[in-house]
């Protein structure tokens, strides 16, 4: 029954919007949006992992370029909201044009420790050497301007607004991933070195995809920002890089809905079960296992044969 | 002049610790192609066993170091046997994410037995030493020579034995060794544990430098990264060579330009050699 649901985007669409929307009016608006921004930073990192087959251990880094971006714009520039918002998304999408270069170039392990080691580096940046325009360790408040009904003061515009970007994220996530850049995506996962046999410039799709993965990724950062009114340096702390992959690889890494079913689960579970569960860590890992030995698919992995 | 000397030195210590912990992670990414975090997690518990029976039980320090050997052989094989094993030919993203939910689980364990706050551990010799107008912590001192002692022993036996010779050959080709009729994954799972004994021990000597925290698995586990991707995976030589030279790098920077930019400088360093040799962890 589910798996029909993938098969037509503008389901895919409907289902999201009518899920998040009950679960915001039944629990909380502003708890939701949080989740909301969750499950676009899931879908920008699985778009490498899932789709690309590399795990980055570093994605908070263009989280926090996102968020920095659009904070340290509407900060010291302009407060215009959408302004900012892009900012963050070319910031993100720019570090990751830079690294990417060498980034991409490797794989696997030293993808993945490279990726660590550059958020290492953006989060001593952020908190030391650029600390007069970060605002270092306290971050920076923010204030962003209004236009009639566009109000980011207001909770519900908030919601709105973030559910929106979800939508377009994922109808063009689920465009690309169906088009014939997304299936040679695919095959260069299965076995990169026959899709270079056929002619093709992995490197080159390799490397736009990191780009499309970073302004993702710092879009959410730039929701954040939005969301929040201040970024600070947990927005991009190395140690948080774990959520994510956690997310995806519970949702079912390689699919759309997966890394948004992965972000919601691991929102729900992170603000409602968190203070029941008094060793998050131990929590965290033990679960972490069970998905790393026993369940690969993830949650959607199965939901979708029901 | 002096100074420089003594950032010299500073650095051979720092590098010292680092190629003693690094070269059991570079031994499990070279020789069976799996990144290992959980290496973190031994270091942290060789501090902490050092902790306990030094500090809380009053203990001689060399008694405290040998506790956290013994402590890191029996932790060393629960992990290979129930974790490391399980990932052999499989795609390395489970590795990493199942080693590092190790570390996660036993820094969470860690900071429910000690407590989360840092803990000193004073230094064991308390002397300092003088030569000329450089002076230099007699412990400090001990280190480089130990480091340097790990060397030759471990030289010795990667050509001597007959374990270290089968190892040695397993990292060229693990197919032509398992050919023979050698059960090679027996013969890496010894290594597994020598090479973790020596993150226990290196916990061990960095105790005293710095202060303990649960988390200090998860600080130096990079650093080591960075270690054994300059020096190439797999490589004793040039693992030594990378961890001393990024040792190097490390106090230098924290001399000359700003002390908390050392970790970041290491990382930059590792990208740039990371442009110039592209480097494949095995299949």
């Amino acid at each position: 029954m589910f798996s029909k649901v993938e098969k037509y985007p503008a389901l895919t669409l409907a289902l999201i919007a009518v899920s998040f929307l009950i679960f915001g009016y039944s629990t909380s608006l502003p708890k939701i949006t949080d989740f909301i921004i969750f499950c676009i930073f899931v879908i920008g990192f699985d778009l490498l992992y899932g789709h690309m087959g590399q795990l980055s251990f570093g994605h908070m880094l263009y989280l926090g370029a996102g968020a920095y971006g659009c904070g340290m714009f509407a900060y010291h520039v302009y407060p215009d909201p959408f302004l900012s918002l892009l900012v963050g998304v070319l910031v993100g999408a720019g570090l990751a044009a830079i690294l990417g270069l060498v980034v991409v170039k490797t794989s696997h392990a030293a993808f993945a420790l490279l990726n660590l080691a550059l958020n290492e580096v953006g989060a001593y940046l952020v908190l030391s050497p650029l600390h007069t325009w970060t605002g270092g360790e306290d971050g920076l408040s923010l204030f962003f301007k209004s236009y009639g009904f566009i109000n980011f003061s207001d909770r519900t515009f908030r919601f709105y607004f973030c559910l929106a970007a979800l939508l377009l994220v994922v109808l063009l996530v689920v465009r690309l991933v169906r088009s014939p850049y997304g299936i040679l995506l695919k095959s260069i996962k299965e076995n990169e070195t026959r899709v270079k046999f056929l002619g093709y410039n992995t490197y080159m799709y390799k490397y736009v995809t990191f780009i499309i993965s970073g302004a993702i990724v710092g879009f959410s950062g730039a929701l954040t920002s939005l969301n929040l009114a201040y970024c600070n340096t947990s927005l991009m702390a190395p140690s948080r890089n774990v959520e994510v992959i956690f997310a995806a690889l519970m949702g079912g890494a390689g699919s759309v809905l997966g890394a948004v079913v992965g972000g919601t689960a691991f929102m729900t579970i992170s603000n409602y079960l968190a203070s029941y569960i008094v060793r998050w860590e131990m929590f965290l890992g033990v679960a972490l296992l069970a998905f790393a030995f026993w369940f690969r698919k993830g949650i959607w992995g199965y939901a979708r044969k029901l | 002049m002096i100074n420089f000397i003594q950032s010299i030195l500073y650095g051979l210590t720092i590098g010292g610790i680092l190629y003693i912990i690094s070269i059991g992670l570079s031994l499990t990414f070279g020789a069976m192609g799996i990144v290992n975090f959980a290496h973190g997690l031994i270091y942290a518990v060789g501090a902490y066993a050092l902790y306990s029976v030094a500090t809380l039980l009053g203990a001689n320090f060399l008694v405290g170091a040998l506790a956290a050997v013994a402590v890191s052989i029996p932790l060393a094989y629960l992990i290979e046997r129930f974790i490391i094993r399980r990932l052999y030919g499989q795609s390395i993203d489970y590795a990493i994410i199942a080693t590092y939910a190790v570390l996660l689980i036993g820094a969470d364990a860690l900071k429910w037995f000690f407590g989360a706050s840092p803990l000193p551990i004073s230094d064991p010799v308390g002397e300092l030493w003088y030569f000329g107008g450089l002076q230099m912590p007699a412990f400090r001192v001990i280190i480089i020579a130990l480091s340097v002692l790990v060397f030759l022993g471990l030289s010795l036996f990667f050509k001597k034995t007959l374990v270290g010779k089968i190892v040695v050959a397993g990292l060229q080709d693990r197919e032509a060794v398992r050919s023979l009729g050698i059960k090679v994954e027996r013969y890496f799972a010894i290594v597994f544990v020598i090479g973790s004994a020596l993150a226990a021990l290196g916990g061990v000597l960095y105790a005293p430098l710095s202060t303990l925290d649960p988390y200090m698995g998860f600080e130096i586990i990079i650093l080591c990264f960075a270690v054994v991707i300059v020096g190439g995976m797999g490589n004793l030589r040039g693992t030594a060579i990378a961890a001393f030279t990024l040792g190097m790098v490390h106090s230098l920077t924290a001399a000359y330009l700003v002390s908390s930019a050392a970790d970041a400088m290491v990382y930059v360093v590792m990208a740039v050699v990371l442009i110039f040799r592209p480097i494949d962890a095995p299949a």
